[in-house]
């Protein structure tokens, strides 16, 4: 069980296309994340999935078994929302109980199920709250409490963290991760937050105007970007592109290093550069170069140690062996 | 307004409209317990003496004192019941993306601003008129007796019409409740497994609570003293069938010239009111609570 296939699945809302047909595979039991920037249908996406929005046309398979047109709580899936979407008039027991109690089971089974889940998710000492009286990560563990406990054929997690301070999202992280390898449970992630997608993910899918353009493990995604947005989006800082003179050396359109990819000095390099703003993160300091002729600005990673200042010169040289190459349609270039 | 001087300037400021307030309130109610007190009849003028409580004696005893009791409550829980289930109903109706939608909630508020002796008025000469009224015609047409309602049923009569009044308050305030609730939440309901009716007993009614306690709070405090509507229509017959508390009031004071007693049955009133209003917070009122 939690093997979903999507055939030929498009969406439109009135004249707008926002899904031209797509397909994808889910493996039972995989960790994937579709990310993407805002406004590119990653959501729509998952919520075809989930059924609560209707495909327009196209076939949606959970399990072999044909789910286009079945309504939400038959698809056996659990979906955790980005506001969590908590009953507030109920207690968190009464939360997580809901969907047992909305399946008719008895009693002691569903109270059996609550202390399961609240045990894995630390909520026991919670249970007779209200949602109101929680914070944002206990809130957060009561939504995918409310998930498990249902024991669904794969998990839907919408943008969950983007509203938790950064601290707690790195926690979260590592909870979702965990559950996820204590549970085997396919996943489904949705987030805009290429770093999530990195950390969590065994599969990425990268979307970009309903249109999927790459899938892959998170290092694929890394290594081998199938065209120049993959490459820009995936990658923190992103990726620097040059087009012009240079690209043209190596034979491309275009050409891709990213920013741990330059070795900079200050004395002599392939290129030259003066340093703009230095963010410094104390193990690295990342350079925002200008004046080299090739970008506005190249972004380049050095060690935390390195003494350059606004205003210094600074020779930057690209690792031969990690430059991408792109065509003029914006696909790599072996 | 930070400062004890600017707090002191505020508090004086402040001060002539309260006194003007606090006057506004209390005379008239300070000389309604004096009045209650007299014997004070305005067909026989001249010397008002003190009597005690002989006026609350002769309003309590009064056989139409129960009477008017019992129709208050009624009239108060029969509209109360209608335009809360009513308006739930309505709400979601409205609540529903639909063509003309501007338009058709405008139409549905309509009612609340026509004045009470109008619509009553209209009630019943155009629709529970036994000889031309839109209902006995409906009955004709049907083969079937028209029925006088405002003989026949009074206080039932009353309480369609006043319902009829207050349903677009109630549906107002219920729909805005609706609209504030998080979509995502039925949505989570509907992954959840639960059906269009569980979500709505589950989901929906517990968010309206609140609404609810506000609009049975704010229409009882109008319902208590239905007056035009019973004026116009029954005259609070007949006998006595369809006489509330205010109407019964206003028959002592007005009708029966006698200021005494009528001012001993406001004074009633006001003290049942109270007890309605206590009743009510502590059945509803925890549900005002954040």
């Amino acid at each position: 069980m939690g093997r979903i296939t999507l055939d030929q699945v498009t969406k439109s809302f009135g004249a707008v296309e926002v899904i031209p047909p797509l397909n994808l595979t889910i493996d039972e039991g995989e960790f994937v994340v579709f990310v993407g920037p805002s406004g590119c249908g990653k959501s729509t996406l998952l919520r075809l999935i989930a059924g609560l929005e209707d495909v327009s046309s196209g076939e949606i398979r959970i399990d072999r078994e044909v789910a286009t047109h079945l309504p939400p709580a038959k698809r056996g899936l659990a979906m955790v929302f980005q506001s969590y979407a908590l009953y507030p008039h109920m207690s968190v027991r009464k939360n997580i109980a809901f969907p047992l109690k909305m399946a008719g089971m008895d009693k002691a089974e569903q109270d059996k199920r609550v202390d399961y889940a609240a045990g894995v998710l630390n909520l026991t000492d919670y249970l007779d709250r209200r949602p109101g009286q929680l914070s944002g990560g206990q809130r957060q563990r009561v939504a995918i409490g409310r998930a498990i406990v249902r024991e669904p054929a794969a998990f839907l997690f919408d943008e969950p963290l983007s509203n938790l301070d950064a601290a707690l999202r790195v926690g979260m992280r590592l909870e979702i991760s965990e559950l996820h390898e204590r549970l085997k449970t396919t996943m489904i992630y949705v987030t805009h937050d290429q770093v999530e997608a990195m950390t969590m993910a065994d599969k990425i899918v990268v979307l970009h105007a309903g249109v999927i353009e790459q899938v892959g493990s998170p290092l694929e995604l890394y290594h081998t970007p199938r065209n120049k947005f993959v490459a820009g989006f995936i990658g923190s800082p992103k990726m620097n592109i040059l087009e012009g003179p240079v690209a043209a050396q190596h034979n491309a359109s275009a050409i891709g290093v990213r920013p741990e990819h330059l070795a900079s000095s200050a004395e002599s390099g392939t290129w030259e550069g003066r340093v703009g703003v230095s963010e410094h993160l104390g193990s690295d300091t990342f350079f925002h170069v200008h004046d080299t002729g090739l970008a506005e600005t190249i972004t380049v990673r050095a060690s935390g140690e390195m003494p350059l200042r606004h205003g210094d010169r600074i020779f930057l040289t690209p690792d031969p062996d990690k430059i991408h190459r792109f065509d003029a349609e914006g696909l790599r270039m072996p | 307004m930070a400062t004890q001087h600017s707090r002191t300037a505020a508090r004086l400021m402040i001060s002539p409209s309260v006194l003007l307030l606090l006057c506004w309130m209390i005379v008239p109610l300070a000389m309604t317990v004096y009045f209650s007190t007299l014997r004070y009849n305005l067909l026989m003028p001249g010397s008002n003496p003190f009597v005690g409580w002989e006026n609350y004696q002769y309003f309590l005893t009064d056989p139409a004192f129960l009477t008017a009791l019992v129709n208050t409550l009624l009239l108060v829980g029969g509209v109360l019941i209608i335009t809360v289930i009513g308006g739930i109903l309505l709400g979601m109706l409205l609540d529903q993306p639909m063509w003309g939608q501007g338009i058709v909630r405008i139409l549905v508020i309509a009612p609340f601003f026509v004045m009470p002796t109008v619509s009553a008025l209209v009630w019943k000469n155009m629709f529970m008129n036994p000889v031309n009224g839109l209902f006995a015609y409906l009955a004709e047409f049907l083969g079937l007796q028209p029925f006088d309602f405002l003989s026949q049923a009074p206080l039932l009569s009353i309480i369609g019409i006043v319902s009829w009044q207050w349903l677009p308050f109630a549906t107002l305030i219920l729909l805005t409740a609706m609209q504030s609730l998080d979509q995502e939440q039925l949505e989570a309901a509907e992954m959840d497994g639960a059906g269009a009716f569980s979500r709505f007993i589950y989901i929906v009614l517990p968010h309206l609570s609140r609404a609810v306690t506000v609009v049975i709070l704010i229409q009882t405090i109008f319902l208590l003293s239905v007056f035009a509507e019973i004026l116009v229509t029954t005259n609070g017959g007949p006998g006595n069938a369809s006489t509330n508390l205010t109407y019964l009031v206003y028959a002592e004071s007005l009708l029966r010239f006698d200021v005494g007693t009528g001012s001993a049955g406001g004074v009633v009133a006001i003290v049942l009111a109270n007890i309605v209003a206590i009743f009510l917070m502590r059945m509803i009122g925890k549900n005002l609570d954040a």
